[in-house]
């Protein structure tokens, strides 16, 4: 559903990713971890098109985001870490702004934004203009838009970041159910928590490069700690002197 | 691209649009925003509503009269001049719509959260770029329209046009508009694409390059030396110099020729209404080329444009007035500190903000040239005073502009960085003083400056020199006082956008106010010495008129304009300050 075929990206002469190839299947979790400038954020732009790859490709369902962006978002929902929402647009005309852009026909659209108002307890405000929002109810509504059109690759970009407990029980649960049904969820995220709770693999990015990429209990069993938890985990493989279980990972990668 | 085969889960729910049918989403996207920006107004500023429809109303009626006057003067003098005026007024304006657009589009297309969004939807380049342009073109065209239309029917009036003028004139200005709005654009997508190290800065370059361009035109026309104005030699040179503006391939020219052959039309044997739509054809078909051709460029550079600008902007170095910050901090008492620091802050906040001293720089560089030009004429002593009382007041309405714009909502501004300040050991007047301090200090040097400037250029004498210097102080320090206690007094601490706190009831009032107080000062300084220069004129001794106009034309009269103006700025300055200062002192965030 997604690859990254030996992508660069630089930033004048900083490398913010460097040399990235990663396949994630169809149905699968996937969490990007790691310390702030690792380059995940520059990584889910490649993937939802607002970035261009220096070098390699990013393809989405098979479409190359560069060559094809129209084709490849048609099958992706995006929920950026700062949800961007017209001040001047109810939910509801935002969420029909969505449908209508991704070309759905009008009684199909009806029906999934009732659904998604529903999922995301959105009634109460829905009428109301989007400037009136606050940040939970502004991310709910962001939310229930990238998922409108049922797409195949879900990018989460810091998900939780102003949600409620509540809206985060329902987050996680519909992710659980979508993933079931076929749908690849690319997430990035500092919970380490939710990480482990959720993702059916995890990736380290630290530098641009991909330190480690599997299972929690694959990256414990690299480490040799075996009863370790995640959050340390993520500490020693994002220390400066772990290049030994770098390399291990990514000519375990190569293979 | 819309028949490509669709594969994966969402085959059977989406699809992609239709050229027509994005342009009708972004169509109905815009209407929808528009009439809900509108129903707010109404429900939340009608204050304001009213009065831009009032001012634009009475802007609109004044500019019709004063070009009917012009029309009817030049009709009976120099007929012959008409055609020429409206070929040198279009072709400016072209450059100025040219330069607007251009800005408009880089930010709306590169800057904006609204370019995030829709980039990762499946639209079109050329879709979203040719939405922006249309939010472009309306933004930069309001003007355009407001300055232009009233010269046209004023023409069309004296000339006694029938009524497919009238008909006319909107289409002529819109099609003609989008040429340069277009040029605009295109310009704007290959400079972002095709200079790498200039992409970053490309708004400040347009601007310095604009600015650049009309100091050259500037330059020109009237680099002949001093002449007596207005004389025939100096109609003459100017006539001659604005010839090249009458140049067959100019869309300004073929906007002129088109409506100078529909106000001629059926009643003038040499006008003719088919020859005026073959001009509006014109206009329409190269506008519609234009608009082939931008679409075509945004939808081979625009992503890829935009993914540059965006990998290009955290390299950016900002440390060449590192200098400044240093004096700032370290020189003088360490009681002072704290001020000095918060001085600083704002200092950097202003020199970081693109939109703050661009604007800046635009109206005080306009003025400027303006203000320099006024060499090239000489000027009869009590004609160049009267200039100058009304350069004075152009001055300060523009440092209100400035002050109600980014002044007034500095303390609102501080709302979410209140804590901040809340656990610096520094009192909450010391933050009041310190923002009246940064506008006072950032307003009087410019301020002062072009006043002397204008001054200079008149010829005025040494007395009235010091009495417009006397003003401008009081001016600017009485505005400062209304911004910063008006923003304190009434501060808006959870609203992020300083556009909305100054739009909002108390800028429109920090504006008002702030207008009151400059026509007053100006008035007041300007009453004593045009009596004086009117009794002079006409040769009446001063003690032979008797009562107030003796009184305020002597003197005396001089003397008491002084006290006036003085006691005006001390009070525009504390009144609102200490208002301000009691309101923070128990303000709760």
């Amino acid at each position: 559903m997604i690859e990254f075929d030996h992508v660069t990206r630089s930033y004048g002469r900083k490398v913010a990713v460097s040399d990235l190839t990663l396949s994630i299947p169809r149905g699968e979790l996937f969490a990007l971890l790691g310390p702030n400038g690792a380059g995940k954020t520059t990584t889910i732009k490649m993937l939802v098109g607002l970035l261009q790859p220096s070098r390699g490709a990013v393809r989405v369902c098979g479409y190359d985001m560069t060559r094809d962006p129209r084709l490849a978002h048609l099958h992706v929902g995006y929920v950026p870490d700062e949800p961007c929402l017209y001040d001047k647009l109810t939910g509801l005309e935002f969420l029909w702004f969505i449908a209508d852009m991704f070309g759905m026909p009008r009684h199909l659209a009806a029906g999934r934004i009732e659904r998604e108002i529903e999922n995301f307890e959105l009634a109460d405000f829905a009428d109301d203009l989007a400037e009136s929002y606050s940040l939970g109810m502004k991310q709910r509504l962001v939310f229930a838009a990238s998922l409108l059109h049922d797409p195949d690759v879900l990018v989460l970009d810091e998900p939780m970041v102003g949600l409620d407990p509540r809206s985060v029980r329902i987050v996680k649960d519909l992710l659980r159910a979508r993933t079931s049904e076929g749908m690849t969820v690319f997430m990035s995220t500092h919970t380490l928590a939710m990480a482990e709770e959720m993702a059916d693999r995890l990736g380290i990015m630290v530098r641009g490069r991909l330190r480690f990429l599997g299972t929690v209990p694959e990256l414990r069993e690299q480490m040799a700690l075996e009863t370790t938890s995640l959050e340390q985990l993520y500490l020693r493989i994002t220390e400066p002197a772990t290049d030994d279980v770098a390399t291990r990972a990514e000519s375990r990668d190569a293979r | 691209m819309s028949t490509a085969r669709i594969h994966g889960a969402t085959a059977d729910t989406v699809r992609p649009l239709s050229v027509d049918a994005e342009a009708r989403r972004f169509f109905r996207l815009r209407a929808q925003i528009a009439w809900a920006t509108l129903r707010t107004m109404l429900a939340t500023a009608r204050l304001r509503l009213s009065l831009v429809v009032f001012l634009s109303a009475m802007f609109w009626g004044a500019v019709f009269g004063l070009f009917l006057e012009a029309f009817h003067f030049l009709d009976a003098l120099h007929a012959e001049v008409i055609p020429l005026l409206f070929n040198a007024f279009f072709s400016s304006l072209m450059l100025m719509l040219l330069f607007s657009a251009g800005i408009l589009l880089f930010s709306g297309l590169y800057c904006s959260a609204e370019a995030r969004l829709l980039l990762t939807l499946p639209v079109r380049a050329e879709a979203i770029v040719a939405h922006a342009f249309q939010t472009a073109l309306w933004f930069s065209c309001w003007g355009f329209v407001l300055l232009g239309s009233p010269m046209l029917v004023a023409y069309g009036v004296m000339r006694g046009a029938n009524w497919p003028y009238y008909v006319v004139i909107l289409p002529f200005m819109v099609s003609f508009a989008v040429i340069p709005a277009t040029v605009g654009a295109i310009l704007c997508l290959v400079l972002v694409l095709w200079m790498p190290k200039v992409r970053a800065h490309a708004p400040a370059l347009a601007l310095v390059a604009g600015c650049l361009v009309l100091v050259a035109i500037g330059w020109w026309m009237t680099g002949q030396g001093r002449v007596e104005a207005p004389s025939t030699t100096w109609f003459q040179q100017t006539l001659s110099r604005l010839s090249i503006t009458e140049h067959k391939l100019l869309p300004s020219w073929w906007l002129s020729s088109g409506l100078l052959e529909a106000a001629r039309a059926g009643h003038d044997p040499g006008g003719s209404l088919l020859e005026a739509l073959s001009f509006l054809a014109l206009l329409v078909s190269n506008a519609m080329v234009l608009q082939l051709l931008a679409a075509w460029i945004a939808k081979h550079v625009y992503r890829t444009g935009y993914s540059h600008v965006i990998a290009e902007a955290p390299t950016r170095r900002r440390r060449p007035l590192g200098w400044v910050d240093r004096m700032l901090s370290g020189s003088g008492s360490s009681a002072g500190r704290p001020l000095r620091l918060l001085l600083l802050k704002d200092l950097r906040i202003f020199r970081r903000d693109l939109s703050q001293w661009s604007q800046f720089v635009i109206f005080f560089g306009l003025l400027g040239l303006y203000f320099f030009n006024l060499r090239s004429f000489n000027y009869h002593t009590a004609y160049a005073s009267v200039i100058g009382y009304l350069n004075l007041a152009v001055v300060g309405l523009i440092l209100s502009t400035f002050t109600t714009r980014f002044v007034y909502p500095m303390i609102s501004l501080e709302g979410r960085r209140f804590w901040i300040l809340g656990l610096l050991p520094v009192g909450r007047d010391q933050i009041v003083w310190s923002k009246f301090l940064f506008s006072f200090v950032g307003g009087v040097v410019p301020c002062v400056g072009l006043v002397l400037l204008s001054d200079a250029m008149l010829g005025l004498p040494w007395h009235l020199v010091a009495q417009h210097e006397v003003c401008c102080l009081m001016l600017c320090m009485g505005l400062s006082g209304i911004a910063v206690g008006f923003g304190a007094r009434m501060p808006e601490l959870h609203e992020p956008s300083a556009a909305k706190i100054s739009s909002g009831f108390g800028g429109t009032l920090n504006l008002v106010v702030s207008s009151l107080f400059i026509l007053t000062t100006v008035l007041v300084a300007a009453i004593p010495v045009q009596i004086s220069s009117l009794t002079a004129a006409l040769g009446v001794p001063r003690l032979a008129t008797r009562g107030f106009l003796s009184w305020a034309g002597g003197p005396q009269g001089l003397v008491a304009s002084y006290v006036v103006i003085v006691a005006l700025g001390i009070v525009a300055t504390l009144v609102p300050l200490r208002m301000g200062l009691h309101a923070f002192r128990r303000l709760e965030p």
